[in-house]
């Protein structure tokens, strides 16, 4: 197994917004001993999935389900409250697209730092960054501040960056929702090889059809618990048939 | 090699080692601050060098804010400190620059890095990060800085007259000082800002107070009893005297102040990375 998640429970304690903590606010209530106002959710109920090598797995939900803090933990940033992920072999996390990226940098620039950031060696980047620069189909903007780019270049430049440290486990954030239609073919050509040289990829997506034609399996965050987990035409078809539901429901009589 | 090999089977079961409570963490760090760095030398050295072309970068000026800076500070305490307040003696404007350059350095990587994780929350709260690098690197492009500024002082030295003499080799010495120093205090600061977002302003306050309760524009024998005693008790303030011994006076700074200022400095960084590394992990989820 490539990927084991068991029994994996988070829980977020956040303050109302406009209450962020502030030393002086936080000294304030602690002398005026005034109810601080957190409150707790909880991001993910129990999730447990296994997916081995050369498996793609897709993430469907609705907004605020857990998708993306299930990537967090996996990617390691986050710490799990409970339960357990066991990866083996090499992470590649590629999360909030382009927000790495600063804007008065080159594209090369950043390219550079976020490879940097990701493990690579100056040499390796050396050699991997002219395909890079194909790849991402962004030409002589590589040379210019990242300010000038669009989001879809931005999120180009990122995902050759990111796929070209060539990890044993990739992780996607709403990559290809971005690009246009040609670089997401282009993308999912990427994956195909991927999955090919037994490598693993969690591909999270609002792009059910995506899912449900590539992916081998497929995971349906509700509210932090899982819905659903199974080869992924099937539960796609599940989430769109429960989606289609609340939408009948929603609709006045 | 890789920063994201730490990754491989052991050790994330490590990192996700099951019933973990959380913040905050008491999660082994499994390698070591140096070997950490040494992984990181490569970003560190990136991230530095991002650091100084950017502030030169859509500057007319460029380069020459480096040594304009300095200059123009020098200038106003020249005006305030010796012809309004008469505070000035012979080659006034040569003691305050060879206090205030490393003062500058000092306060500039505190300023800068107390907002450095935040700042880093792109680099952070995107994969196995090792935040650490991000304190590291204003303390180091400050030095660079540091040493870029040097010139002005040294020219300065010879057409005023003052001789600058062997002391000179202190000088490193000196700077590794100051470097742990910075880097201990902003293991503290850069924390504490991640969960208290206005520490940042309540620093600059703390940092300008320093500033005046250094001797930087007034000399130590100027300073009447029990206050000198006090403000020696001030690493700052002996390593601000200990580079004016250097830079100014051409003499060796006292042994006992060298000292005086890595007992400090280490303690301080010993202190100040520990604290780091109990919070580190919760620094994903506040970013």
């Amino acid at each position: 197994m490539s990927v084991e998640v068991e029994g994996l429970c988070k829980r977020f304690r956040y303050l109302a917004v406009g209450k962020e903590a502030t030393l002086k606010e936080t000294i304030v209530k602690r002398l005026s001993r005034r109810d601080s106002q957190r409150r707790t959710v909880e991001a993910l109920r129990d999730v447990s999935f296994s997916l081995g090598r050369g498996q793609m797995l897709g993430v469907v939900g609705r907004n605020g389900s857990g998708k993306t803090t299930l990537l967090r933990l996996l990617a390691g940033i986050y710490c799990a409250d409970r339960g357990r992920i066991s990866i083996t072999g090499s992470i590649t996390p590629l999360l909030s697209i382009g927000s790495g990226f600063h804007p008065e940098l080159s594209g090369r620039e950043n390219a550079r730092i976020e490879l940097l950031v990701l493990g690579m060696s100056p040499k390796e980047i050396d050699r991997q960054m002219e395909k890079i620069i194909e790849f991402s189909e962004i030409g002589d903007f590589v040379d210019a501040p990242t300010r000038t780019y669009s989001s879809g270049m931005k999120v180009r430049l990122a995902f050759a960056a990111a796929i070209s440290v060539d990890p044993d486990v990739l992780l996607l954030d709403e990559v290809l929702s971005v690009g246009d239609e040609a670089f997401k073919s282009k993308c999912l050509t990427a994956f195909d090889g991927f999955r090919d040289r037994g490598k693993t990829i969690v591909l999270v997506s609002h792009s059910a059809p995506t899912i449900a034609q590539r992916c081998d399996s497929a995971l349906w965050l509700d509210n932090g618990r899982v819905a659903g987990f199974g080869p992924a035409p099937e539960v796609v078809a599940a989430y769109r048939a429960n989606a289609a539901q609340r939408v009948a429901d929603m609709a006045p009589a | 090699m890789s920063l994201i090999e730490r990754l491989n089977h052991s050790e994330l079961s490590a990192l996700h080692s099951p019933w973990l409570r959380l913040t905050p963490q008491t999660m082994p760090v499994r390698h070591g601050l140096f070997s950490r760095l040494y992984r990181a030398r490569w970003l560190i050295y990136e991230l530095v060098s991002r650091d100084l072309r950017l502030r030169y970068r859509g500057s007319v000026l460029g380069f020459a804010w480096t040594l304009l800076n300095p200059l123009l500070f020098m200038g106003v305490y020249m005006l305030v400190f010796g012809t309004f307040l008469h505070l000035g003696f012979h080659n006034f404007a040569l003691y305050l620059l060879s206090g205030n350059l490393a003062f500058l350095w000092f306060s500039g990587s505190l300023n800068q890095g107390t907002n450095a994780i935040l700042a880093g929350r792109m680099y952070v709260g995107k994969t196995v990060f090792p935040p650490e690098v991000l304190i590291f690197v204003p303390v180091l492009s400050g030095a660079v800085n540091f040493v870029l500024s040097l010139p002005i002082l040294l020219i300065a030295d010879m057409l005023f007259g003052q001789h600058l003499g062997w002391g000179i080799a202190y000088l490193p010495v000196l700077m590794i000082g100051e470097s742990i120093i910075c880097v201990g205090l902003l293991f503290f600061f850069a924390t504490i800002n991640v969960f208290y977002r206005d520490f940042g302003q309540l620093e600059n306050y703390l940092v300008l107070m320093l500033f005046y309760l250094t001797p930087i524009f007034y000399q130590v024998q100027a300073i009447p009893e029990p206050y000198r005693k006090i403000i020696l008790m001030s690493p700052i303030a002996v390593m601000i005297i200990s580079y004016r011994d250097i830079l100014f006076f051409d003499s060796t700074p006292k042994l006992s102040a060298i000292a005086y200022i890595f007992i400090c400095g280490l303690l301080t960084f010993a202190a100040g990375h520990t604290f780091f590394n109990r919070y580190r992990e919760s620094f994903g989820e506040y970013l």
